[in-house]
């Protein structure tokens, strides 16, 4: 009798072994692209076909971040912005569609995301020059050059040429609120193509897109970058096919005369947008939604960012908001995929219903 | 007697296998900071060997970073960078978001105690 419940013992042990085996070593890649960092993490058993195929990714962000970029001369976007209200065309259907696509989200948030801000924040010197504070009277000036509804659009069918986009002169459009995000939904769509379960896209410490769930089968764990120490996270959110997005005033701001001025700016003042947030995260399963709206959600402030995800039930988006005061609200469908973390567990936590 | 070997064997097998699947299990390695510029790595710090906090200076001709590393932490202390968004940051001691100075192209980063998060986002 005492045999048989050793062996049985021995045998469990023996079980407990296998369940232990190393899944693949996740392959990492690194790249800077669109004005950040980028990290790539793809699990798959073929390690050498997955650096390749990782490597193939960050050249296509490349690509993308030369036709995309407000600086570099030699870009799409450079040559909108400096035509004189001539029209562009563009360099192929990906960019045309990324236009449309950011365009929509302009038009759905009512103009909180606005991707023709980058006059404004060129003068608040946000672009890499030295920081500035301009007049009252220059930002007003500005404000009213803020219009996306300017933006022309063609698509020139019928003529064969891929379709163009247009700028009326004095006017300057930036695709940064849109354009990681718009990225991050392409390579999850290319991953996924190729027969990969498995990986995490980083693209830039803001988006992050989940391509199925760990190695494990267990979901990724994503922190929520606390806005008031930046080097810790508050919050974890649970990832399965799905991306998320933080927008927040602790990433690029300075200080003047003891106000701290950011570089999330409010297109109906050119100003930085005061709405007495201090984050925003959304999470949806389109990394573009969760890069448009973060910054939207965060220009509009708690009150009408809460509504408007109560409005638009067809985007497939949820959110955590961070007030200035350190209060955490969190949709009421994220509940379940959000935890704090350790050493935040006594924060309050508001659901918004 | 022949039982008692038996017994003590099948003991120890299990504590092995215990103690495999401990081992298995959340990996509890040293904090390491690894600073890197363009994927060429500059310098490597376990965090848990240091003692007294010291600084690093990280220059070429895009500017200058100076490093705080202290016992199990590390961050960017000064910069010359126009955004100060490295600076801003302030201490990491795990793996889960890195510190980059992007106009330095100077990136901070912890392996070895990524804690149970996969990425942050901020």
């Amino acid at each position: 009798m005492k045999k048989r419940l050793l062996c049985a013992l021995l045998a469990l042990s023996l079980f407990t072994l296998p369940g232990c085996k190393r899944d693949p070593e996740p392959v990492e890649v690194t790249a800077f692209a669109m004005d950040t960092v980028m990290q790539l993490t793809a699990c798959s058993g073929d390690t050498g076909g997955t650096r390749a195929f990782l490597g193939e990714l960050t050249a296509r962000l490349t690509e993308l971040d030369s036709q995309l970029s407000a600086t570099r001369e030699d870009s799409f976007v450079y040559a909108v912005n400096h035509a004189g209200g001539e029209w562009v065309e563009v360099p192929d259907s990906t960019v045309l569609a990324l236009l449309h696509d950011a365009l929509s989200l302009c038009e759905v948030t009512g103009g909180a995301l606005d991707i023709t801000t980058y006059p404004a924040v060129k003068a608040w010197g946000f672009t890499g020059e030295e920081r500035r504070v301009p007049s009252p009277a220059e930002l007003e000036a500005l404000a009213e050059k803020i219009d996306y509804t300017a933006v022309a659009l063609s698509d020139w069918a019928g003529e064969g040429r891929r379709g163009g986009a247009a700028l009326p002169q004095g006017m300057e459009m930036d695709l940064g609120a849109v354009a990681k995000g718009f990225a991050g939904d392409l390579l999850a769509g290319e991953v996924r193509e190729v027969g990969i379960t498995s990986a995490l896209l980083d693209l830039g410490q803001s988006t992050i897109v989940a391509v199925g769930s760990k190695p494990q089968g267990t979901p990724w764990r994503i922190g929520v970058v606390d806005p008031a120490q930046p080097g810790s996270c508050f919050a974890v959110v649970e990832l399965e096919d799905c991306a998320m997005d933080t927008s927040g005033g602790y990433q690029r701001y300075f200080e003047q005369d003891g106000i701290t001025y950011w570089h999330i700016l409010d297109p109906d003042t050119a100003a930085p947008a005061r709405s007495g947030l201090a984050s925003v995260t959304v999470v949806s399963p389109s990394a573009l939604i969760c890069d448009g709206l973060s910054t939207a959600l965060f220009v509009m402030g708690l009150e009408e960012g809460a509504q408007f995800w109560r409005d638009h039930p067809e985007l497939e988006f949820e959110a955590v908001f961070v007030t200035e005061d350190g209060e955490i609200y969190c949709t009421a469908g994220l509940e379940r995929r959000f935890t704090l973390a350790e050493g935040f567990e006594d924060r309050e936590v508001t659901v918004l219903e | 007697m022949r039982t008692k070997v038996i017994v003590f064997c099948l003991l120890a097998a299990v504590a092995a296998s215990v103690a495999w699947l401990l081992f298995c299990g959340e990996s509890t390695g040293s904090p390491i900071a690894r600073i890197s510029r363009e994927g060429v790595l500059l310098e490597e710090i376990d965090l848990n060997q240091v003692e007294e906090s010291y600084t690093l200076t990280f220059e070429d001709e895009r500017g200058t970073n100076t490093v705080l590393v202290e016992p199990g932490r590390i961050r960017i202390s000064e910069a010359d960078c126009p955004d100060q968004v490295c600076v801003n940051q302030g201490f990491i001691s795990d793996g889960t978001v890195p510190i980059v100075c992007l106009p330095h192209r100077l990136l901070v980063e912890i392996v070895g105690a990524e804690g149970d998060l996969d990425g942050g986002a901020g």
